[in-house]
Order: structure tokens, then sequence, then C-alpha cells
């Protein structure tokens, strides 16, 4: 019965207890955001405790001082972790990356994982329409393996977008595709044989054929 | 479409760079915590999900990278971290850490004043209810009133305060909704 789990989950949030999980309906979760969003404007209860911030010190530092040890879990429960999080890196390598780039005009070489990039690893283009409006990012990142990941946001499309790569030597080669909903997609592959040096530019193509938006790497 | 010549995207323009790890744990815990508390709504999940950012972020960090690379691949690994999370607990997207406007938790000189905004958020959100759905909302959000508490102050049954409840939070979410992100 959603009703009395949304209850009881409410009842968790309103009284500082953790709440247990549920499958949730669309509805309940904007209901629960603005359960959040009010539990969270109580006074007083927003800064981390000290005795947490000390224990979390603690074991980061047990962390640090054991290379070959497995990441510390959270001190409340076990995380199950899968080769999705590897994947997940590489993703957050680049989407950092982006971020760095696009919002704060820092410079390259954020980290992640075991592929920690040098700032010459990295290639980097903005997406845009032909009427220069920004649609999303793209990060070429060379490493074992090299990637490229890309984020799009096309207010109103829901489709499928081909990724076509193109290299220093005028040819372009069809990456992939993926899928926009709601207007946001992402996408991140492996780059195979292509030398992320040689790449001049990146190319979306709606289903139709048509050209939604390009990007030049810089140098 | 992108014209001309190559556009130089990577600028070197802060040089600022942490000495050593606990430099970045100890200029970003608070800040991390806060933002995940305002994501979450509780002290476990939001002590559990800023362990697991640090967690996975602290080891591979290369330390020459700048402050604002740091915050912001911390920011990121936040949001995947934080996504993963209601994807477990309700299998929704319940909340999200946008980098385009998170960012701010972590590179203001306090997270407590880009938080600040949520107390008037949520009295954006009250002001807009009937009296008698503000009220239960004030008792038991911000009041911290359990339901039968919240029941004897109003005068009515503990049935009629969790249908009330739930009454006034679906309308609190609309208005939620109107008043936009």
């Amino acid at each position: 019965m959603s009703n009395r789990r949304l209850l009881a989950f409410v009842d968790a949030l309103a009284t500082g207890r953790r709440p247990k999980r549920f499958r949730a309906q669309p509805e309940d979760a904007e209901m629960l955001r603005t359960a959040i969003a009010l539990r969270a404007a109580r006074p007083g209860e927003a800064a981390p405790t000290e005795p947490f911030v000390e224990g979390l010190f603690q074991r980061l530092s047990e962390q640090a001082k054991s290379p070959s040890m497995p990441e510390p879990r959270p001190a409340r429960r076990l995380r199950v972790r899968t080769v999705l999080v590897a994947a997940a890196a590489a993703g957050l390598l680049v989407a950092g990356t982006a971020v760095v780039t696009e919002q704060l005009h820092h410079p390259a070489p954020t980290s992640a994982a075991a592929h920690v990039p040098e700032g010459s690893q990295l290639r980097t283009g903005t997406f845009q329409t032909t009427d220069g409006q920004v649609l999303g990012q793209i990060v070429a990142y060379r490493g074992h393996p090299s990637w490229v990941f890309m984020n799009v946001n096309a207010p109103q499309y829901d489709g499928t977008i081909e990724c076509m790569l193109q290299v220093d030597n005028g040819a372009t080669v069809a990456f992939g595709t993926f899928t926009v909903h709601g207007g946001a997609g992402q996408f991140s592959k492996a780059l195979g044989e292509i030398d992320v040096s040689q790449l001049r530019g990146a190319k979306l193509v709606s289903s139709t054929g048509s050209a939604v938006a390009a990007a030049t790497f810089a140098r | 479409m992108v014209s001309g010549g190559d556009v130089p995207y990577l600028h070197v323009v802060d040089d600022d760079v942490y000495g050593d790890w606990e430099s970045v744990y100890r200029d970003n815990v608070d800040r991390l915590y806060r933002l995940m508390y305002a994501r979450v709504g509780n002290r476990a999940d939001a002590e559990d999900l800023t362990s697991e950012v640090f967690s996975t972020a602290l080891r591979p960090l290369r330390l020459s990278s700048s402050k604002g690379q740091v915050r912001a691949y911390l920011l990121v690994t936040a949001q995947t971290v934080l996504a993963s999370h209601w994807r477990r607990r309700l299998g929704q997207p319940v909340t999200a850490i946008d980098p385009d406007t998170d960012i701010a938790y972590l590179t203001e000189p306090s997270a407590v004043e880009v938080a600040s905004d949520a107390p008037a958020r949520a009295t954006k959100i009250l002001q807009a209810l009937p009296d008698r759905y503000r009220r239960i909302l004030e008792l038991r959000f911000l009041e911290a009133c359990s339901i039968k508490e919240a029941a004897r102050s109003m005068g009515i049954s503990v049935s009629n305060a969790k249908v009330l409840q739930h009454r006034a939070l679906r309308m609190a979410a609309n208005v939620d909704l109107e008043l936009g992100p």
C-alpha cells in the first residue's frame, strides 16, 4: 500500500529518522520533495556534528594509510558496488571535467578512479546549434581506455541522437547513438582505435538526419 | 554550429591548490554535508552520502588540481551518489544535485548562506496554504511534533491528522512546483 509507506516515509522525515525504502510513484516523489524542503528548513539541523566529521576523518585516514584496502563503507550501511561503479567513475572523470571547464574555467586535470587525466589528456568542446545556442558539452579523455563523454540538453526533444566524430584528416566516424528523454541525455563510450589527439570535432544528428549541433575540440 | 577555429575552454585562472587530502576534507565536509542534508532531509542519510562522496572521491584525487577543480569533482561525485541513493531508496529521483547551480554550495565562503534560502522557500510554501494545512505541516516539519502531538495540538484525531497532513503535503507540493527551482 503506497499511501501507508508514503506516510511512514514522511513520518520518518518529520521526526528525523532514516526513511525506509519503497517503490514510490512520481506523484509521491513530488510530495516527498516538498517534505524534504520543509524539513531542511528546520533551524539548527543542517550542520554536521563534530563526532561525524571527526569519525569520517578517522575512517578516511585509515583508508589513506592502506592503499590496498577497499574503500571504507558508510557507517550505517553496506553499499553494493558493482562494475557500474567503475564505469561511473570514468564518467565522473569527464563529467567533472565538463563542470570544471564550463562552470569554473579551471584547468583540466581533475581525476577519478584509476584513470587520472593530465591536462594534455583532456580535450573539450561545447555543442552549439547553428544559431549559437549551447546544447551541451563533450569531453575526450586519452587513457587506457580512452573515453568520450557528452551531455545534451535539448529542450522539447525526445528521441535518438547519433554522434559523429570528426578527425583531423577530414573523415567522419559514426561514434554511437544515444537517447534523449525530456530534452536531456548523456552518452559515454570508449574511443577504441581513435586517437584523442586526432579529434577535430563532433556533430549530433537527429533520427531524421538533420543536424542538431556541433562542437569543435579545443587544442 | 561552431564556426571558425578552436575555442580554448581550458584556462588556468586559479592556481590555489590544497596541500593535502585532509585540507580537501576539512574545507569541504561541512559544505557537502549541508548540500546532502538539503537534498535528503535527514541526518542519517546525509552522513552516509557525505561519507560515500569522500570515500569515492578522495583516494584518486590529484592534489595538484586547483581547489575549483577538486570542488567540481566532489560535486559531480555527489550528484551521482545522490542519484544512486534515490534509485535504491524509492526508485524515483526525488531530489537532485545540479552542478550548474549547486556549485555555490562548495564555492561560496559559507555554505550556510547558500542553504539559507531553505527557510524562505518553506515560508513561501506554507504561506500559500490554508490555515489548517499550514499548521499541520508546521507542527510536523518545523516543530518536530509526532503525528499524535500534532493531532493533540490541533484538537483532532490521529486519523484526521494523517489525512490532513497528506492533503496539506499534496497542496504544498503543487505550490512548490509553481515556485519553480
